[in-house]
């Protein structure tokens, strides 16, 4: 895919703390990218130095092989951004936000109208393009918040964390607009901490943590990995005291966490091991109230690589 | 200049919209000045008798808190985030803050001489021989008091501590300007301390126009003001950053 936007080496700190160190990474046309970490990852940081709204300390980015510095107005123009809190007048009307917000990007005339009316379409708002905002529900709020974003067609859009406590419907609804985007031709940069998401729309992933790009790939090659383990959770009703290397003797098992009544076994896949784990617990008297296994998620990857939960 | 029109009438209709900015700058301006016109009414002598007095003082006093109108219009928590948008799009950053600037400059003149228009013939107000000097004045004041509020909101990056500290301010120069009541009969001291308030040399500019038909303090403070909005533009300019709205 033809690269359209690259970021290298961006370095940005807040006084003394570091939030971003040495990101690079490119963006390819038509794809959408999404960018996946915990909280205070450096995730909003690095779409704000993207908006060009934040300079950075060290670093280039570069629109169709150019700094994106000397072609300001050019790169605004292509940007279409859909910031993470709602940015709409609640008590303007669908229909006006929109319009004013077009009409930034240099819309006016029968070019606006009808870049409204697509929008309108787009969000599923149409019936109640002159209803005030602040009488929409939370998911159609959302609708309109992305809809201001792509009403003047931009070749990049640019989203951080839209879907922020929103009911499932609307979820759906938007993660289905992105790929409609997606098919569209347009490029799409999108955050989150939500796995589900990731899995359903990305084209290629980059996982932050700390300020750094740790992981970077399709999701496929990210859990290629990992992709020949399996894990077992085993909730057990009272923990005697088994230890860590019983379950190492059996063939197989990579590692093990004992927390309290759970046990988390990593095994290698194709070997069937689990009838041996559950005789090694049933000959120590415990009583089994649940078993789970999981084969490699993007979760898992995420764990793997830092040690924790995306969500902890 | 499409886009930059385009984000005035939006900031303009915001204001217009707020019940509460259109009330204080016209429904509490006036009922201040019947209210203190009528408590003090008899106190004054034939050609500034009360309602006269606090006509224009509390004009000046509204005029002033016409910063409070800048920086609601520019960051306030409900207007910040959709203006994020302006930030994101090719407008630039120029008018985010001059539009403000603008919007409440023309949202405060517009309300302010509406007002007058319906307390003068009530209560027997005059502006002088040439009511357009009266608003003439009015003009600059209300610009600078405008480009003050954003000026401190580029300065202090939050609405909340800017109303605080310009609310502050204006008080304690209304106060020691004699716009409550004039501090030149409670001893020489207070009238020096008095002296030094900027908004007592308003005061005075604006009476020499309504009431003794004089120009003589009409351009001293006509200058003034404009050097002030001058330099206070300059601030903004030179102190907004886009990253203090993200």
């Amino acid at each position: 895919m033809e690269n359209l936007m690259s970021v290298s080496r961006l370095t940005k700190s807040f006084k003394e703390n570091k939030v971003l160190n040495d990101v690079s990474f490119d963006v390819h046309q038509g794809e959408v990218l999404c960018i996946l970490g915990p909280n205070g990852a450096g995730k909003t940081t690095t779409i704000n130095i993207l908006t060009a709204a934040l300079g950075s300390d060290v670093g280039e980015i570069t629109y169709k092989g150019r700094p994106i510095g000397r072609q300001l107005r050019v790169y605004k123009q292509a940007l279409g951004i859909v910031p993470q809190d709602l940015s709409l007048y609640e008590e303007l009307s669908a229909e006006q936000n929109l319009s004013f917000f077009a009409s930034l990007y240099g819309l006016y005339g029968s070019k606006l109208k009808n870049a409204v009316d697509g929008a309108l379409v787009f969000a599923g708002l149409d019936d109640r393009r002159r209803d005030k905002v602040k009488n929409f529900s939370g998911g159609m709020k959302r609708r309109l918040n992305i809809a201001c974003a792509i009403a003047h067609r931009p070749e990049l859009v640019i989203m951080d964390e839209p879907t922020v406590g929103i009911d499932p419907q609307s979820r759906n609804y938007i993660l289905d607009s992105i790929k409609k985007l997606r098919d569209e031709g347009m490029t799409v940069i999108y955050t989150t901490h939500y796995m589900e998401e990731v899995e359903v729309i990305s084209s290629r992933i980059i996982i932050m943590d700390h300020g750094s790009i740790i992981a970077e790939g399709t999701k496929e090659t990210l859990k290629e990995g990992i992709e020949n383990e399996k894990k077992y959770t085993i909730d057990i009703e009272e923990n005697g005291k088994i230890s860590h290397d019983e379950f190492f003797a059996v063939e197989g098992v990579k590692s093990v966490k004992i927390e309290g009544n759970t046990i988390e076994i990593t095994s290698l896949k194709g070997i069937e091991n689990l009838d041996r784990i559950i005789a090694l617990l049933s000959n120590r008297g415990e009583k089994i109230k649940n078993i789970t296994s999981e084969n490699a998620s993007l979760e898992t990857v995420f764990l793997k690589l830092t040690g924790r939960k995306l969500r902890d | 200049m499409r886009r930059f029109l385009s984000i005035f009438k939006m900031d303009l209709t915001n204001l217009f919209k707020s019940p509460v900015i259109v009330g204080y700058n016209t429904l509490f301006a006036a009922l201040i000045i019947l209210i203190m016109g009528f408590l003090t009414d008899g106190n004054y002598a034939d050609s500034r008798d009360a309602f006269q007095y606090y006509a224009v003082t509390m004009l000046v006093y509204g005029m002033l808190n016409g910063a409070m109108t800048a920086s609601n219009c520019f960051m306030e928590r409900d207007i910040k985030r959709p203006n994020l948008r302006i930030i994101y799009s090719p407008a630039g950053s120029f008018p985010i803050w001059f539009s403000k600037i603008l919007a409440s400059f023309v949202f405060d003149i517009v309300l302010h001489v509406l007002l007058l228009a319906v307390l003068c013939p009530i209560l027997h107000v005059t502006l002088g021989s040439n009511p357009l000097y009266f608003i003439a004045l009015m003009a600059p004041v209300e610009f600078a008091a405008a480009a003050l509020g954003t000026f401190f909101c580029c300065i202090f990056h939050c609405e909340e501590t800017t109303s605080t500290l310009l609310s502050l301010t204006v008080s304690v120069l209304c106060i020691l300007g004699g716009t409550f009541f004039s501090l030149d009969g409670l001893g020489p001291a207070l009238a020096f301390i008095s002296k030094l308030s900027p908004v007592k040399w308003l005061n005075e500019a604006f009476f020499t126009v309504a009431c003794d038909h004089s120009l003589t303090l009409f351009w001293p403070v006509f200058l003034g003001a404009t050097v002030v909005s001058v330099l206070l533009v300059l601030g903004c300019r030179l102190f907004f950053r886009t990253e203090d709205y993200l």
